[in-house]
């Protein structure tokens, strides 16, 4: 499926544009660093809170942090298709590529996961509140998906094709 | 100098294992969302956003920072020995070490400013105008170090 995506792309007018524009691949992974830095460096304060560390932060305060978190997402949601679209063929078939999208895909649904179970109950928290197991499942599930995220986009480089 | 860190055993399982080279980047790209990460909230906070969020919290959260720290400066110290010899005639290498130190130090600044400025406050005090300026300076200067560090690979 991601190999006949890749296929029917490869050439097209986005695909020669990125690969004959020769500053734009050393831009679009400076923008996808940052986008990374705004989105883990989120996570990790609000996750963290969310399992009952650094009490003294207010708990729902950390949720200013969201837009934070989704804006970096966003950016590298549109600075990675662009890399995928500069060089489709060899994402596709790449192993790292590949279980980073399944570990998105599971840190999306742990986020689901927190937004139905966590965020309707975690307002009325205060500094003395124990975070409950589901709470710190969500958190750590969420700090560790990002993680293997970020460490399977820096092997692409370096692993098989597939 | 940089010849013989080249030529010493950490230098050499980094450059020619499978894995040590791939590893030891990993894990810098995990210590730099650590440290720029959490700077960059503590910068944007001490600038006026996310208001909620008490700016005392940035002192412990710096600590953590300071993990990632120490993991990047492991993980880069590795990596630098694999190539010294190429990386300290890198104009971006030592651009981005010059923007990581001055990074680090404006963290120190900071962090005694805030004791200073949070002290007998309860923790909500109003940040002053030199503290924001400093905040600034420190976002652009890791802003600074992920560009020269990106471009370590390219120029």
């Amino acid at each position: 499926m991601l190999e006949s995506f890749a296929l029917s792309i490869v050439d097209g007018p986005l695909n020669q544009w990125i690969q004959t524009t020769y500053w734009l691949w050393p831009v679009l992974e400076i923008i996808h660093f940052m986008g990374l830095s705004l989105l883990l460096g989120g996570l990790i304060v609000i996750d963290l809170r969310m399992a009952g560390h650094f009490k003294a932060l207010n708990p729902a305060a950390t949720h200013k942090l969201l837009p934070l978190v989704l804006i970096g997402f966003g950016i590298n949601l549109v600075t990675g298709v662009l890399f995928f679209y500069g060089d489709p063929m060899r994402y596709a078939v790449n192993i790292g590529f590949q279980i980073k999208m399944v570990l998105v895909f599971f840190a999306g649904l742990n986020a689901l996961l927190y937004y139905w179970k966590i965020n309707p109950v975690m307002h009325t928290w205060d500094a003395n509140t124990v975070s409950p197991p589901i709470a710190k499942f969500v958190a750590y599930a969420s700090l560790l998906t990002w993680t293997g995220v970020l460490l399977c986009g820096r092997l692409i480089p370096y692993v098989g094709t597939g | 100098m940089f010849e013989w860190l080249e030529s010493t055993s950490v230098a050499i399982w980094v450059a020619e294992s499978l894995w040590g080279y791939p590893v030891m980047l990993s894990l810098h790209a995990v210590g730099l969302a650590v440290v720029v990460g959490i700077f960059s909230m503590r910068d944007m906070r001490l600038l006026g956003l996310f208001s909620g969020i008490q700016p005392a919290a940035f002192l412990p959260l710096s600590k953590l920072a300071w993990v990632g720290f120490i993991v990047n400066g492991v993980s880069g110290t590795a990596l630098f020995t694999s190539q010294a010899v190429t990386f300290v005639n890198s104009t971006p290498f030592l651009l981005k070490i010059s923007f990581i130190v001055a990074g680090m130090a404006l963290a120190g600044v900071i962090q005694s400013r805030l004791r200073g400025e949070l002290a007998g406050s309860g923790g909500d005090a109003v940040i002053s105008g030199s503290t924001k300026l400093i905040a600034l300076i420190s976002l652009l200067f890791w802003i600074a170090a992920i560009i020269a560090g990106r471009l370590v690979a390219y120029i």
